[in-house]
């Protein structure tokens, strides 16, 4: 999962790294109040955990508070590239002299953990990971060894960049590879590392992306998980569900991350939109299955579902009594389509019959997806 | 023939007194599985679905020829029980367990590779070779014995997957799961050469998804191949940025996307399967 930029930006500060002057905001009026003390001109940026703001209009320029206002006004509440945005951070704008790039990096591939670097700031990531760009240098580090002073400077030597400024680059790599270990980090980057007047490296904007496997299970990083998570997500992280918001208007709970994926390329293809992504994962219990259905069935937006299940370590006798459970508490009238295989499927589907629930017996998500759409469509 | 798990497989169950390890024990044991002992740290000396449990996998090793392990063992301990497994020479370390710090992964990765020792997963289902056994957690009814290779990223397409070739009369070699994790020990390159050289596999189904770069590299080795591919991959209608339930399975910057997967793996020369329905109809026309 992405930090948000404020977030990633306190952590750089705390490693020693400098950022630009700036606060975290939520209404125009603290924008502006921000924007004052900051000497007017600012920058405006909204803070969503998605790269791509800028060209999506997420960053505005103020050459004054009243400037700073309308344009918060205008980011608080809109909804940018899938996110709401309800925080800014406002920045002073910082007079630059260089660019440079700099990043801490997991290469899930090879296996190691990488430094990058550029002379050259603002390189896309894309061009990064092609690996061709001609400035971009990717080492590979040593996991035995510390890396240290020493360590980051045998990576930046070679650099074209005076002494001091080397020093400075390599106080700065060995901060940021802290922050990437103790935060449990797959990226740490700075894009751009700005060369300032003042002859200070200022990171300009950050992206840290940490590790969902520790973030999601974790208990030292649970206050995190639960700042960063909605409260449906929350709640899913809670039970080790994932859950995902997505804008249509069938409720899909699916026993397996690629079958969920599978079924809603399915319902799309069958003209149905998913309200939400949902992969129980591997602990099926009853009450699990009833927490999803209520989750995913109750919102009003929502006027049908569709299950996909397979029990091979999963109980779908459970499964099935926690669906009937939840469809009578709650008193669910929505048309749902239980597709479900695996151990005591036979009883499983007699129990759903019996309680008035479709049930696809096949192997085949799209013969489930068929039905619903018909189902939907009378 | 079938690929790494066959006839000479003597795998023991890492994690076996747990609950989970302990079930799913009991299931690779009624599928006719070779398993020749389980290993719990402080628990040697127990019997669990008849088999011995050993402190150590030097233990189990020694004692009954054991070249195998299928690791069942909770992520904040998993990746000392892959490196105590690698370390003690096996020939095949299948890792099922979920949640591994990604640094963790890497860590096994890196010395499963300086120790040459051909490791699956990690956040696996395992491998499955109907008539011989199965090291994780597949259905097993779901599998028959025949000439086709599966080898997914999802567990559950996985099944999707063989219950549908089963029922049209495509049997299968051996199914397996890489994983669905950012770090995948053994990515699909590797297991499409081991399809390519087995006498047993006649074609692949490969089950991809959106995210990383597994389906690229495969891609480069299928243009070399002689026997059929047919790909299907998962998550076409997906919006970026999200992460939909496997680590790995997110479009990061417009890279990892299936469109992108989907026009590698066709210009390698792989039929591409729309739904997980139309792979039989692929296969027929190809084998």
């Amino acid at each position: 999962m992405i930090l948000p930029e404020y977030l990633g930006k306190q952590v750089l500060d705390w490693h020693g790294i400098a950022i630009p002057r700036g606060s975290l905001v939520r209404t125009g009026a603290d924008a502006q109040a921000v924007a004052g003390r900051l000497g007017g001109k600012v920058a405006i940026k909204a803070q969503i955990p998605i790269g791509g703001r800028g060209r999506a209009g997420g960053v505005a320029i103020a050459s004054d508070q009243q400037e700073a206002r309308r344009a918060a006004d205008a980011l608080i509440g809109s909804s940018l590239l899938g996110y709401m945005v309800d925080a800014l951070l406002v920045e002073e704008l910082v007079t630059t002299e260089r660019e440079f790039y700099l990043a801490i990096m997991a290469d899930t591939a090879a296996g190691y953990v990488d430094l990058i670097f550029s002379p050259q700031g603002g390189v896309n990531i894309e061009e990064l990971t092609s690996a061709r760009h001609e400035n971009v240098h990717r080492i590979a580090l040593e996991p035995s060894a510390p890396f240290d002073k020493a360590a980051a400077l045998s990576c930046l030597e070679r650099e074209a960049v005076d002494a001091e400024l080397l020093g400075e680059l390599v106080r700065v790599s060995v901060a940021l590879h802290r922050a990437f270990t103790e935060m449990a980090l797959i990226l740490a980057e700075i894009n751009p590392l700005a060369l300032c007047a003042d002859d200070r490296l200022v990171a300009l904007d950050c992206k840290m992306e940490i590790d969902d496997n520790v973030l999601l299970k974790r208990p030292e990083f649970l206050a995190l998980r639960d700042q960063l998570l909605g409260g449906r997500e929350r709640e899913a992280a809670e039970v080790g569900a994932s859950y995902v918001p997505l804008e249509g208007d069938i409720g899909l709970i699916a026993s397996g991350a690629g079958l969920g994926m599978a079924t809603m390329d399915l319902m799309r293809l069958a003209g149905l939109e998913p309200a939400n992504f949902l992969d129980t994962g591997g602990g099926i219990t009853r009450h699990l299955i009833y927490w999803a259905v209520g989750l995913v069935l109750e919102p009003t937006e929502v006027k049908a579902g569709l299950m996909n299940l397979y029990g091979g370590i999963n109980p779908m006798l459970e499964a099935a009594r926690g669906i009937i459970e939840a469809i009578e508490d709650l008193k669910i009238k929505k048309p749902l389509v239980v597709k479900v295989l695996g151990n005591d499927q036979e009883e499983a589907w007699s129990l759903l019959e019996r309680a008035g629930i479709t049930v696809v017996k096949t192997g085949h998500t799209e013969a489930a997806v068929e039905l619903l759409a018909r189902m939907v469509g009378e | 023939m079938s690929i790494l798990l066959d006839e000479s497989i003597r795998a023991v169950v890492q994690g076996i007194t747990g609950r989970v390890g302990r079930m799913q024990t009991k299931w690779m044991l009624e599928y006719g599985t070779e398993l020749v002992g389980g290993v719990s740290p402080g628990k040697g000396g127990q019997w669990v679905e008849g088999l011995p449990v050993y402190d150590t996998v030097q233990e189990a090793v020694a004692g009954h020829h054991a070249n195998a392990s299928v690791i069942f063992v909770p992520a904040p301990f998993a990746k000392d029980a892959a490196l105590e497994a690698i370390a003690a020479g096996l020939r095949l370390v299948v890792v099922i367990s979920e949640f591994l710090p990604v640094r963790d992964s890497m860590e096994i990765k890196r010395r499963a590779t300086a120790a040459g020792v051909r490791t699956i997963g990690p956040n696996c289902p395992g491998l499955l070779t109907p008539g011989v056994g199965k090291l994780g957690i597949m259905p097993a009814s779901l599998f028959v014995c025949g000439c086709v290779g599966i080898v997914a990223r999802s567990a559950t397409l996985c099944y999707e997957v063989a219950g549908l070739l089963t029922e049209s009369g495509f049997g299968q070699s051996t199914a397996m799961g890489i994983g669905g994790d950012l770090v995948t020990c053994t990515g699909f390159l590797e297991i499409l050469r081991l399809f390519e050289a087995d006498e047993q596999t006649d074609a692949v189904v490969l089950v991809g998804e959106i995210g990383g770069e597994e389906e690229e590299e495969a891609a480069s080795f299928i243009r070399t191949m002689q026997k059929p591919v047919v790909a299907f991959i998962a998550g076409r209608s997906l919006p970026e940025g999200k992460r939909f339930g496997h680590a790995g399975a997110i479009v990061r910057r417009g890279w990892g996307t299936a469109e992108a997967k989907v026009a590698a793996l066709s210009t390698a020369g792989a039929a591409i399967a729309l739904t997980p329905s139309e792979i039989p109809s692929l296969l027929g026309q190809m084998v």
